[in-house]
């Protein structure tokens, strides 16, 4: 037994850091030796993906706790440690990461400039991916969110298309202010959490959650810090107004790291909100509920419209991501209470709704990293992305053509396919809150069927090509076609049977519903004793 | 039924139609994989391109049509339905004669009382400590919760029908739950199911063998499509795509019979968006074609629209129910209620009570949720949202423009997808969906029905296009179905619904046949003495004609199907006006249009096939088609026919009436419209019968003035009312309306957003990034002017302070010892004076 619980353990450590290894590892290599690095890189990402694989198979889905968890001191001084676990809520995020993070590096063949660095700078990102998604400790997160940040600028910045620095630097400082935010509320957990510790000011996760729940902060902190935590992660997210980063670093972008941006760096704002902005602030979470649901509503009608007015095919699947992400914010925060007493009324819906959050955060990981993969095969032949200068696809190239209007119809929330599942879920839970906001989300089925079929229409169908380089229009090669199919399947399997990651997530998010109910009421519970102290 | 008995049918009914609906979905997959990989693998093959994928496709069908005939049999067997009671045969056996009304009302009211006398013993205490007047008195006890269960329904049986004693509701497998929330894909197995299943599966079937004859020009690596024009002149060609067409019809047989198979309304939606893509890829078959695309597009995106409104149904529902279920027949999971059975009592009535808030919808549940209720106006709403569903699925007022357009798919899909059987889901929805619509919401689908139909029989009979006017006649029909449901004939419209599949796709499949042997020419002002060149298409078609006419033997009383439904229609609307005075459009509508249908059917047939030849081109060419698509054709003829006759189908789709539709106006106490009941509509049967036979034939003698005896030129009619005629062609102009009204400002709202982004969001941020700039650019100034310049002050004045020093090294020793000398004395004094002493 004790032998299993180490391997369980260092599984964790193994996920992140395999990929450094990976990077280190291809320090070694010959300047010529292009294709083995390449192939060296591929089979680290495999492995890591192997790695996440085995901590599912390792995961017990009937507990709603932290497992597998791991706790090193860092810097004592300050409290911080090396703290990894991972939930309900982390896991399938985690599974995504090694999924899509593999399969980007398959795509990555078309990358012939500094081929070594790209490489490197890739798996470092995936280490910074990983220890988000796994950090339990407040400080450790924060440092895998700066780690991320570095990386990908320079993949933007260098090996990016002709406004590459632009979007490179867009990016860079939007997530910079996101982080500074964080850092900010962060330290206002640290000196906040010594009065409930008795003294010790903490980072870890855990037990600021906990203090969080007893009511331990207050509720105009909660408020403060809640607003911070929300801008900075609906920066990542991307949620209007904070958005216009996105089209221009998923345009610039090479199309591995499109599918990384979109299938995995978008949902750390979600998993942000949902594993710190929500616990460590229930009163918070309560109090900007509404807004929360308004923008995502809002969200996804005005990412809808702008898709539909883009000629740029990538940048037309950017704003598609607005869109779909709105559902996550709705998902997350249609938590209703009763005005007058704070108890939270039809948990289950609210359950519901953060079960189709993170549902939809999965099935938009797969669903967008497909479309930008499949722009990305495109325009790897033709060099350009201009919508009005394609057509006719689907006699030259038909089987890249089903793959992609498969995958893209699972963009549009067609059942039986993934989208489909986290949009209705988000959507039907959303009544129970708020009838109005539901309509308009509902509405945006409309659209999003409108700008999808339009661009299927433009791209795939009509008699002839009508852009230049026809000749360069071959088949999709082996690689590219298994790429799309895992997708594709992926998105099938989903689409039928989401009871596979329902099934994952379900206590852990029942567990979180419960707790931020009990937060909410205790910090309100103190809020109105304080209220009646002063009174008297 | 014993529970054992009960588990073991069910389970063999889910096995049959799982199966049979399974099928077509590993068709699906074969074909599409084999016809793509098989042409690349098997060089043999290449240039005679194989059936293979016609053959799977008609098997897989085809077994489905056997098995659901077997769990047709399995299921009479195991419930004992009558399906044609004593008092159908009675009446199919002497005709209408309208005077055994009187028993049945008696017998229907003493019943009623009854009721009244249950529910005064148990009262209902519930509903009394509210202290809220009941709009309804016939208010059942909330102990009948437990109605479905098949023992106790026996004693519900003179009331009305039971449906829940003879169907078989269970799971496949759970989507997901939370907490108490449950989605599922779910089963729920009737006699309108399995009638569902019998009809698709044996229309697909023959069509699909139809198909292996008229896709048959695809069975090459060089088609040339006529209706693609190149820049160069030229026409465009492409390799066959034969495989790919019943590739997609498999998806869409699998996929329409999810649809019927569906448990819970969930999954309907599910199936339902299913044929939607089905239809989608279908229609826009010729993706080469851009107004097939874009008839696709039109078609998924006006669907969508109807979608909507499902979709706030359904999240109505969600919220107030908690559940998706139609209902639970299981006995051993009693108390597990479905949507039915929550919304009403084993009598069929809703709940209602006033409150200050307005009435509200008592619910039935376990008994530790008694208090669930739902406001009456979402009820309404949520009735009137899943109908939305259905108006976009069937092409209803408004959302109707769509399904003209899908002719542009080749014409098999339309007779399967786009007449008999997709667009037929509305119908099929609603009338399934029946005990949640409230009265107010059946009021909204009767006039919905009644303008469709009105609209759809007025542009026929302008349209020249062979198919068009079919596809227009198809609107109208589901317009009469909807009417039908919406006046309380849930028999007829169902009735309707089969009678009209069979004969529908029989007319669709002989315009095929039609174009086909005139390759490919559609304009009926092309053709003309047909009947010559093709004489089983034309017959069978004659066939199809008189029975979507409504036409019979008046002293006998003997027509083809059409005429069956038809009359059940009127007479439902002609007992619904004689309750309700001031709905009497909704009996004079349908009746007029009966004769407008029969004269657009006739003018099609007399411009196709009688009269001279009016293109001799045309003429010369145009050929009998083989016999596998003819065959196809008299099979379908022979249900067009014969498929109403001894009433077995009408008893059939009677075994799953709702429990409240036989009482007819009892359900609608609490609103000023009274529903007929049964009787009243047995009652009027003669009357709305002759009404419409008289209608029809008018329609078709005029017709035969018009076009076949050439006696009045319709070019004069149309030179003296141009307008109408010019209104009639445009649609009335619906499309033209909605490209202002909706697509227009959707374009313009989405290039609004675009430029909010550049010009407010993105400018915000440079003109930040500008000031960044600008701050810095001042930051290096002040560096410059004023740190530097201090730092220089600092040097240049140290500078100065040496080389004003410079005088004092003379270079003289003495000098130098006499400063060190006063320095050292110096600091000795400073260390005295400052050194504290100890």
């Amino acid at each position: 037994m004790e032998h299993i619980s180490i391997n369980e353990t260092a599984l964790l450590s193994i996920a992140i850091f395999l990929p450094t290894v990976g990077a280190l590892a291809l320090m070694f290599f010959d300047k010529a030796a292009i294709e083995g690095m390449r192939v060296t890189a591929l089979v680290f990402t495999g492995l890591t993906f192997l790695a996440t694989l085995a901590i599912w198979y390792q995961f017990d889905t009937s507990v709603a706790e932290m497992q597998m968890q791991t706790s090193y001191a860092w810097i004592p001084g300050w409290n911080i440690n090396y703290q990894l676990g991972v939930d309900g809520i982390s896991l399938p995020l985690v599974i995504l990461t090694g999924l899509i993070s593999m399969l980007a590096m398959m795509a990555s063949w078309s990358i012939t400039k500094y081929v070594r660095g790209y490489l490197m700078l890739f798996l470092i990102l995936e280490t910074g991916m990983m220890g988000v998604f796994l950090a339990l400790d407040f400080f450790l997160f924060y440092v895998f969110w700066e780690v991320m940040l570095l990386p990908m600028y320079f993949l933007i910045g260098v090996w990016g298309g002709p406004r590459r620095e632009y979007a490179a630097i867009k990016f860079f400082l939007y997530t910079l202010v996101g982080g500074v935010l964080m850092l900010i509320a962060m330290l206002m957990f640290y000196f906040g959490s010594a009065e409930a510790t008795g003294g010790e000011s903490v980072f870890n996760l855990l037990t600021l959650m906990e203090i969080a729940k007893e009511g331990g902060f207050s509720t105009t902190m909660q408020t403060t810090a809640f607003i911070m935590l929300f801008i900075g992660f609906a920066i990542k997210l991307p949620a209007f107004p904070f958005h216009t980063w996105l089209p221009d670093a998923h345009v610039e972008a090479p199309t591995p790291i499109s599918m990384i941006l979109a299938g995995v760096l978008l949902k750390m704002g979600g998993y942000g909100i949902i594993r710190i902005a929500m616990p460590l602030c229930p009163y918070g979470t309560q109090y900007a509920a509404y807004a929360l649901v308004a923008l995502g509503v809002f969200s996804i009608i005005y990412g809808a419209f702008a898709a539909m007015a883009q000629t740029d095919f990538k940048r037309l699947v950017a704003y598609s991501s607005v869109s779909h992400m709105g559902y996550v914010l709705i998902g997350l925060a249609v938590w209703k209470i009763n005005e007058s007493t704070g108890a939270t009324m039809g948990n289950d819906y609210w359950a519901m709704g953060v079960n189709g959050a993170m549902f939809q955060m999965l099935a938009h990981g797969i669903s967008s990293a497909g479309m930008f993969f499949m722009v990305g095969v495109i325009y790897d032949r033709v060099h350009h992305r201009d919508l009005n200068k394609f057509g006719g696809l689907m006699q030259i190239m038909p089987h890249y053509s089903a793959l992609a209007v498969v995958i893209f119809f699972a963009g549009l929330g067609l059942p039986g396919l993934c989208g489909f599942i986290g949009e209705v879920m988000t959507v039907l839970a959303t009544w129970n809150y708020s009838p109005l906001l539901a309509i308009i989300a509902a509405a945006g089925v409309i659209l999003t069927a409108g700008y999808i079929l339009w661009t299927i229409q433009r791209v795939y169908l009509g008699p002839e090509y009508k852009g230049p380089h026809p000749e360069a229009l071959l088949p999709i090669n082996g690689r590219e076609a298994t790429v799309a199919y895992v997708l594709a399947i992926l998105a099938i399997v989903l689409g039928v049977y989401p009871e596979i990651m329902f099934g994952l997530m379900r206590e852990s998010i029942a567990n979180l519903t419960v707790n931020l109910a009990e937060g909410y009421e205790a910090a309100r519970g103190l809020g109105e004793q304080v209220g009646v102290l002063i009174n008297r | 039924m014993t529970p054992e008995a009960y588990i073991q049918t069910g389970t063999t009914l889910k096995w049959l139609l799982g199966i049979a609906w399974l099928l077509p979905l590993v068709g699906f997959a074969v074909e599409i994989f084999g016809g793509y990989w098989g042409k690349r693998f098997d060089p043999a093959s290449n240039g005679k391109k194989t059936k293979l994928a016609a053959y799977m496709a008609v098997f897989c069908i085809g077994t489905g049509f056997l098995l659901s005939l077997s769990a047709f049999f399995i299921w009479k067997g195991a419930t004992d339905v009558q399906l044609v009671t004593a008092a159908h045969a009675a009446e199919h056996g002497e005709s209408h004669d309208g005077d055994h009304g009187d028993g049945h009302d008696h017998h229907d009211g003493h019943d009623h009382d009854e009721g009244h006398g249950h529910d005064a013993e148990s009262g209902h205490d519930q509903d009394e400590s509210h202290e809220h007047p009941h709009s309804n008195e016939t208010l059942p006890p909330a102990d009948d919760v437990r109605g479905q269960s098949p023992e106790e329904a026996e004693d519900h049986e003179g009331h009305g029908n039971d449906p829940y004693a003879a169907a078989f509701s269970g799971t496949f497998y759970e989507l997901a739950h939370f907490g108490d929330l449950r989605i599922s894909i779910d089963y729920y197995i009737d006699g309108l199911t399995l009638l569902m299943f019998c009809m698709v599966t044996l229309i697909a079937t023959c069509i699909h063998i139809f198909a292996i004859g008229y896709m048959s020009d695809e069975l090459t690596e060089d088609y040339e499509d006529h209706f693609v024009h190149l820049p160069g002149g030229k026409h465009f060609h492409r390799p066959g795509r034969f495989y790919r067409f019943f590739a997609f019809l498999s998806l869409f047989s699998f996929s329409m019979l999810g649809l019927v198979l569906a448990g819970n309304i969930f999954q309907v939606f599910v199936f339902w968006e299913l044929v939607g893509v089905c239809s989608y890829l279908l229609i826009g078959f010729y993706v080469e074609r851009h107004s097939a695309s874009t008839a696709a597009n039109k078609a998924f995106i006006m669907n969508r629209v109807g979608d909507f409104g499902f979709l706030i149904g359904l999240m109505i529902l969600w919220t107030y129910f908690g559940t998706f279920q139609f209902a639970n027949t299981d006995p051993q999971a009693a108390g597990d209620l479905g949507l039915f059975q929550m919304a009403r009592d084993s009598h069929g009535q809703l709940d209602v009570v006033d409150t200050e808030e307005g009435k509200i919808v008592h619910l039935r549940g376990s008994p530790e949720d008694s208090e669930r209720s739902i406001p009456y106006w979402l009820l309404i709403a949520a009735g009137i949202g899943i109908f939305g569903g259905c108006i976009g699925k069937s092409a209803q007022f408004p959302l109707q423009p769509w399904l003209p357009d899908a002719m542009e798919g080749p014409t098999p899909v339309s007779a399967l997808v786009h007449s008999a059987t997709m667009v037929a889901a509305g119908v099929y929805l609603t009338g399934r969906f029946y005990p949640m619509f409230t009265p107010e919401v059946l009021l909204t689908i009767a006039y919905i029905g009644c303008i469709t139909l009105f609209i759809g029989a007025t542009i026929a009979v302008v349209a020249t296009d062979i198919k068009r006017v079919l596809a227009y006649s198809t609107i109208s029909q589901l317009g009469y179905m909807m009417l039908a449901l919406g006046v309380g004939g849930w028999g007829a419209g169902l009735y309707h619904l089969i009678t009209h599949a069979f004969f529908k796709s029989l007319m669709f499949l002989c315009s095929g046949s039609v174009i086909h042997g005139c390759h490919h020419e559609q304009e009926m002002t092309k053709m003309g003495g047909l009947y010559k060149k093709m004489p089983i298409t034309c017959w069978t078609m004659f066939i199809g004609v008189v029975a979507i006419s409504g036409l019979a033997i008046p002293v006998l009383n003997v027509g083809l199907a059409g005429f069956y439904s038809k009359d059940a229609i009127v007479a439902s609307g002609l007992a619904f006006m004689s309750g309700n005075a001031t709905h009497f459009l909704l009996f004079f509508v349908p009746l007029v249009t009966a004769g407008i249908t029969a004269f657009y059917m006739f003018r099609l047939w007399f411009m196709t096939f009688a009269g001279p030849p009016k293109d001799q081109h045309v003429y010369d060419h145009a050929h009998e088609s083989p016999s596998v698509m003819t065959v196809p054709l008299i099979i379908l003829s022979i249900f067009a026919i014969g498929c109403a006759w001894f009433g077995v189908l009408e008893g059939w789709i009677l075994t799953s009436e709702p429990t409240h539709v036989a009482a007819g106006g009892t359900s609608a106490h609490h609103v000023a419209l009274t529903l007929p009941s049964h009787d009243a509509i047995h009652g009027v049967h003669h009357t709305a019968g002759t009404a419409a036979l008289f209608a029809a034939v008018v329609g078709a003698a005029l017709s035969a003035v018009f076009y076949w005896k050439g006696l009045v030129d319709p070019a004069v009619i149309k030179r003296s009312f141009s307008g109408v005629h010019h209104f009639l062609v445009e649609k009335w102009q619906f499309d033209n309306l909605y490209d202002v009204m909706f697509v227009r400002p959707v374009h313009v709202v989405a290039r609004w957003c675009t430029s909010f982004d550049k010009n407010v969001l993105d400018a915000f941020l440079h003109s930040l990034s500008r000031m960044t700039v600008v701050a810095s650019s001042w930051d290096r100034k002040f560096d410059e002017t004023f740190v530097d310049g201090l730092v220089n002050i600092v040097g240049t004045s140290t500078y100065r302070v040496g080389r004003s020093l410079q005088v004092v090294q003379t270079g003289k020793l003495r000098q130098y010892i006499m400063f060190i000398a006063l320095g050292v004395l110096g600091l000795f004094v400073l260390l005295f004076m400052f050194f504290p002493r100890t």
